[in-house]
């Protein structure tokens, strides 16, 4: 579903000289399988999600990313969202006098149209909130104030998995999904993220930690360091890494 | 008084919005005899030019008084008095180049409103243009009120304005004791386009409640400037004032002016301003293309939204719609 081949990518900042990041990535992620990206910070997580979803600031200088056969990187970001990537950011924006709801129903909209299918009913979009904001346990007065201004930490996270739920990506990626939550957040958070899973849907987890895995079993496990995975395995190597860190798996490079 | 005697950018308060070397453009309009008034430029020549409301001044007694004035086709701009009797509240709508209809070149209007105690005054002005390259384009306008407002009384405004060659709307507050002032505007200007929003509040007794929220957008080669000021005499302890100014540039040559300006004498006020001029935050724009919104879309979001930060909930919902639609079809590319 997701091949990414020998991506060599480089972070441009608006001041400053740019430096490679991604230094021959290579990965694949089956439709229907749960791969879990774990690695050292500085290592190229965020630098992945960024060059995936097409953020300014990024520079693919080499290599390849298709998603369900076709370019990725040729594409613009809302292309790519209409296609079915989805990032859960590590650091949630705040958009000032926009509220939740119209948001989303405006990105749903977006999508659709970008998909030739027809807009969401006010009827149907206002099932399908509260469908979602029942299962992450969120309060219906959130949805109507202005996307993450002045919310937690953890309400912005759990806000980004609302948004996976109400849009329903194919691909998504969880970009440090974890920090900011505790462990009861964690856990529906998990479990929103995990009525996603299934046939036909991919997901890249992007994480420090292990304690993520424990809710959302990966199939695949890499590790990410300097740029490349530097090891593939299944969840037992996040368990490892857990118990003996990063420095064995950094010395391989 | 003649073309010498308009202020130019050599006088401090017009340095942004040279008034002289637009009017010298402008051969329709012939400048009178006798000396400049203390009253200002804008007084002087809307009552060389303008139509008076009258003989007396425009006087409302009861509550709940709404009275509209437009500024479109056959006016020539206006100057008058206003008197807002003890207990009443009146809201004056004014609009300016609204209706479709061609603007005259040269727009000066001047007003003296006087809010008794215990009075309500609410005041909007939509100054708007259609098409660039408009005939509109060229007209000067010019628009300033001089407000007195006695004790308890509250004097709230709202302008929004597109400019034009030369648009300056100027309002100046005189306020006594537990006086509330609001005075929120937005501008939106394109190309050739120039909104010039000043202000001036005196807080002269205690206890005054004053808020400026003015929010601008300007594209490539319109201009915006704010000047806005507030003074604490002596006599004004427990005021209480925020000025907020915040402009985004949308595009490279995009300018906005601003001077923001406390002037405090009172020992024991709460005074605070801010004032920003900067580009829209590309991480938001990202985060909504990521959520599959367009990119013109995105901007349009995020600017919309900084906008309507300013418009007052005091506003009627016919009103409101009136200035959201005016927004909207600045964000979409129609004017």
């Amino acid at each position: 579903m997701l091949e990414l081949n020998n991506l060599h990518a480089r972070v441009v900042p608006e001041d400053g000289p740019s430096r490679e990041i991604l230094k021959g990535l290579s990965l694949s992620v089956p439709a229907g399988e749960v791969h879990a990206i774990m690695g050292p910070n500085g290592s190229g997580k965020s630098t992945l999600s960024y060059v995936l979803t097409g953020k300014h600031g990024y520079d693919v200088t080499s290599g390849s990313a298709t998603f369900d056969g076709e370019d990725l990187l040729s594409l613009e970001p809302e292309v790519r969202a209409a296609k079915g990537l989805f990032l859960s950011f590590q650091y949630p924006l705040e958009i000032a006098g926009v509220p939740v709801m119209t948001f989303v129903r405006a990105a749903m909209n977006a999508q659709r149209k970008a998909r030739g299918e027809p807009e969401v009913s006010a009827p149907e979009f206002l099932k399908l909130s509260k469908l979602a904001a029942t299962r992450l346990r969120i309060d219906s007065d959130m949805l109507k104030r202005p996307l993450n201004v002045g919310f937690s930490g953890g309400e912005k996270k759990r806000l980004e998995i609302y948004q996976m739920l109400m849009l329903q990506p194919r691909f998504m990626i969880l970009d440090e999904t974890d920090s900011g939550l505790d462990i009861d957040a964690l856990k529906v958070v998990a479990e929103g993220v995990n009525a996603l899973r299934g046939a036909g849907h991919g997901m890249l987890v992007i994480t420090h930690y292990q304690r993520l895995l424990d809710y959302i079993k990966p199939d695949r496990v890499h590790i990410l360091s300097a740029g490349r995975i530097v090891k593939s395995g299944g969840p037992d190597l996040a368990l490892e890494l857990e118990k003996s860190g990063y420095d064995q798996f950094l010395k391989v490079d | 008084m003649d073309l010498a005697d308009l202020p130019s950018r050599r006088t401090e308060a017009w340095k942004w919005s040279d008034l002289r070397a637009a009017m010298s453009n402008q051969e329709s309009v012939l400048i009178g005899t006798g000396a400049m008034p203390a009253e200002g430029p804008i007084a002087a020549l809307a009552e060389m030019f303008g139509d008076g409301y009258g003989a007396s001044a425009l006087v409302v007694e009861a509550p709940g008084e709404t009275f509209e004035s437009g500024i479109t086709e056959g006016d020539a701009g206006q100057y008058g008095s206003v008197i807002v009797k003890a207990g009443a509240t009146a809201t004056m709508i004014e609009r300016i180049g609204v209706s479709g209809s061609r603007l005259r070149p040269f727009l000066p209007s001047y007003a003296r409103i006087e809010i008794e105690p215990g009075a309500a005054l609410h005041r909007i002005i939509v100054q708007a243009n259609s098409a660039p390259g408009d005939e509109r384009d060229a007209a000067i306008v010019l628009n300033e009120v001089v407000v007195k407002l006695g004790e308890g009384a509250s004097f709230r405004q709202f302008v929004v304005a597109e400019g034009s060659r030369l648009t300056r709307i100027e309002t100046s507050v005189t306020a006594d004791e537990g006086a509330v002032v609001e005075m929120n505007a937005v501008y939106l200007v394109a190309a050739n386009r120039h909104v010039d929003l000043t202000s001036r509040v005196a807080h002269a007794a205690p206890g005054v409640h004053t808020r400026q929220l003015v929010r601008g957008v300007a594209r490539k080669g319109g201009r915006g400037v704010f000047q806005g000021k507030f003074l604490v005499e002596r006599a004004g302890q427990k005021t209480d004032a925020e000025m907020a100014h915040n402009a985004l540039l949308l595009e490279e040559g995009a300018e906005v002016f601003a001077k923001p300006e406390l002037e405090i004498y009172a020992d024991d006020v709460a005074c605070a301003h801010g004032n920003t001029a900067g580009q829209i935050d590309e991480n938001a724009v990202f985060y909504l293309r990521q959520r599959g919104i367009p990119d013109t879309e995105a901007r349009a979001m995020i600017t919309r939204a900084f906008l309507l930060e300013s418009l007052p909930d005091w506003m009627d919902e016919v009103v409101r719609a009136e200035v959201e639609a005016r927004i909207d079809a600045w964000l979409g590319g129609a004017s």
